[in-house]
């Protein structure tokens, strides 16, 4: 199986179309997703053979130490790196060899991100910031603007939309995060510790926004390493050295 | 509308960071302003003189004059020569085809007198010619005809100067005025000339400080022989500007065989005005390359502050690869930044450019003008630095891995 998969590799070879194959996927789906660093005597194995799938509207998280890999786990989710071996497949289509350019276009229109530090455009409003993504969907303004403001009303911040960042709390710029994460309806939404830099309050209250976003139906994926936190999802995925040690399914 | 973005963030940018942005353009401002200035002045100084010779007979016309020759030992045939005489213009006349007007002129100083005025002043013995070939135009009166020459009538036509000078604000014509004793008939005042390439000192101040009698009564004062009569010089017109070259050679043909030794000048004012042109070529190149090396410098500053600000900008630039920026968005976003700010030097240069233009205007009493082709040439420069020194710089950041972008504290 695997010489085939770095056959694959080797010849770069284009993306492939959903096919029959795709067909039965779950929304996410790893199949034996290995990740090695520095290839050759150094070699660091980060993921050793992840076999994953998470439904639609699943509310999942990720736990582990660090140095499990679970943030470069989280990277392959969220197509910011590619498995050395092994297929990943997001809503119908196979994502683990595409181009940096194929790769960029899938997070634009299949995922959305919250980070740890927000992240934020410091110069630009909240709107500009919510509407980012769609910048370079090449949505025209209009649109634009309507879903930024649609977005942040969800979250709550509409009123806050002509202020920049520096002039919100803490919370409130993860809110607008999590609208950006929001603005392109995307498939999945990835959370890299969304409450690492606040405090539990305010952290708590994200959760919060996204246990709502979930009972509506969103499909989220939380990294974490607050056990707390982790027990507020419906699934919990735990990463241990590269493998998963424990990931109950949903019925 | 991405780059509408990139350009609206630009803007943003330098409004925010003026005093920054201003030092990162140094090089290009100056650059532009030495660019703007050297077009500038050459443009200027080509239109000057071809403005000047639009008003003083054109480019198509040709000075011969007298050579003085210093030799000590001249041999019998230039002895024999006596110089440029009437003869060799009515030659050029009868025989000439790439000419179709000649005008032979004698001059000399000459007592004048009216009232009680008398001083000594250049009095110029010429043909009916002499009018259209010099674009000089009677104001009022008449200009010596045909029948003053054929009779050598003492008739005379002043200069605005010398009108002004003996007659001041009366009319002068009809009034008889003295020449070396000798009472000539004022027919004519002609048109006061002026062009000034300073806008203080009349280049042709000199033409309305003549006075223009018949050229054979010129000879006849001086006791010449009519037909072998030497003359001070003649111009003659060429009939295509763009033969100007046989023109000559054929006037050089005709007065060698009139004088069998080159003791005369041909000069053609398109000869010189291709002349004075590669001169000026070379202080243009000096002023180019000063002002091509000063982009370079400020290209490869804009190219290092875009790499110190793409350095600053790196979890910017992460965040939106994460949210999905293809390479060549990021690409094309840094490189309109660059080309903005390199732009926005290019404008400032243009004004910069044309305080160092009114500088050395004002300096060497020289002709500027700054054209729109100035303009739009020195702004293509400003940009193409921007362009081609902002492309590492957006190579770089579109190359850039969003997790290792991510990772940066």
């Amino acid at each position: 199986m695997s010489a085939v998969f770095k056959f694959h590799e080797w010849t770069g070879s284009a993306p492939e179309k959903p096919t029959a194959e795709s067909a039965g996927k779950k929304l996410i789906q790893l199949e034996h997703v290995r990740k090695v660093y520095d290839s050759g005597e150094n070699a660091v194995t980060a993921l050793d053979g992840i076999d994953l799938k998470i439904d639609r509207g699943e509310f999942v998280s990720i736990i582990g130490p660090s140095g499990s890999g679970k943030s470069t786990l989280m990277h392959i989710l969220g197509c910011l790196d590619t498995p050395s071996e092994g297929r990943y497949w997001l809503d119908g289509e196979d994502v683990a060899t595409l181009s940096a350019r194929a790769l960029a276009k899938i997070r634009n229109q299949k995922l959305g991100f919250v980070f740890q530090t927000f992240n934020l455009l410091p110069r630009a409003t909240i709107w500009k910031n919510a509407e980012l993504p769609l910048l370079y969907a090449g949505i025209d303004s209009d649109e634009r603007k309507a879903r930024a403001m649609a977005a942040l009303e969800r979250v709550g911040l509409a009123n806050r939309a002509k202020h920049r960042p520096s002039e919100i709390s803490g919370g409130q710029r993860q809110r607008v995060a999590v609208a950006r994460a929001l603005v392109n309806n995307p498939a999945v939404i990835l959370a890299d510790e969304p409450t690492g830099n606040l405090d539990q309050k305010t952290g708590g209250e994200i959760i919060r926004l996204f246990e709502e976003l979930a009972a509506g139906g969103q499909t989220i994926i939380l990294v974490t390493h607050d056990p707390a936190i982790a027990k507020r999802t419906q699934r919990r995925i735990r990463i241990v050295d590269g493998l998963i040690a424990d990931g109950e399914e949903m019925d | 509308m991405l780059i509408l973005e990139a350009i609206i963030d630009g803007i943003r940018d330098i409004k925010d960071h003026f005093g920054r942005t201003l030092l990162q353009l140094v090089g290009i401002i100056l650059g532009v302003g030495s660019i703007v200035a050297t077009f500038s002045l050459s443009t200027a100084g080509k239109e000057a003189s071809m403005k000047y010779y639009r008003v003083s007979g054109g480019i198509e016309r040709i000075w011969i004059g007298n050579k003085q020759s210093s030799k000590v030992t001249q041999d019998a045939k230039a002895k024999a020569s006596q110089g440029l005489t009437y003869a060799d213009a009515m030659a050029v006349r009868a025989e000439a085809k790439e000419i179709d007007l000649v005008s032979p002129v004698s001059d000399s100083q000459m007592t004048i007198r009216y009232g009680g005025k008398e001083s000594q002043r250049s009095v110029m013995g010429v043909t009916p010619a002499y009018s259209p070939i010099s674009f000089f135009k009677v104001e009022h009166g008449r200009f010596i005809t045909d029948a003053d020459l054929m009779g050598a009538a003492r008739v005379a036509v002043l200069g605005t100067t010398r009108a002004a000078e003996f007659f001041g604000s009366d009319n002068p014509v009809g009034k008889t005025i003295f020449i070396d004793g000798a009472g000539y008939l004022v027919v004519g005042v002609m048109e006061e000339k002026y062009f000034s390439f300073d806008q203080k000192r009349n280049a042709l101040r000199w033409m309305n400080r003549q006075m223009y009698i018949p050229i054979t009564t010129m000879m006849t004062r001086k006791g010449e022989p009519l037909k072998q009569g030497r003359i001070s010089f003649m111009h003659a017109r060429m009939k295509d500007v763009s033969r100007h070259k046989d023109a000559v050679a054929e006037l050089e043909r005709i007065l060698f065989r009139q004088h069998h030794t080159k003791d005369y000048e041909v000069f053609s004012r398109v000869a010189n005005l291709a002349r004075n042109e590669s001169e000026n070529k070379m202080y243009d190149m000096t002023f180019m390359i000063c002002g091509l090396i000063s982009l370079l410098v400020g290209g490869i500053v804009v190219m290092n502050i875009q790499l110190a600000s793409f350095n600053e900008r790196v979890r910017e630039i992460g965040t939106r690869k994460a949210v999905g920026a293809a390479p060549v968005q990021i690409f094309f976003q840094m490189l309109t930044e660059s080309l903005l700010v390199s732009f926005f030097g290019g404008i400032i240069g243009l004004f910069v450019g044309k305080l160092f233009t009114n500088g050395i205007s004002m300096l060497t009493r020289n002709p500027a003008v700054v054209t729109p082709g100035t303009i739009i040439n020195a702004l293509i420069f400003a940009a193409g630095t921007g362009l081609i020194f902002g492309m590492y710089p957006a190579i770089r950041a579109s190359r850039l891995n969003p997790i290792d972008a991510l990772r940066v504290e």
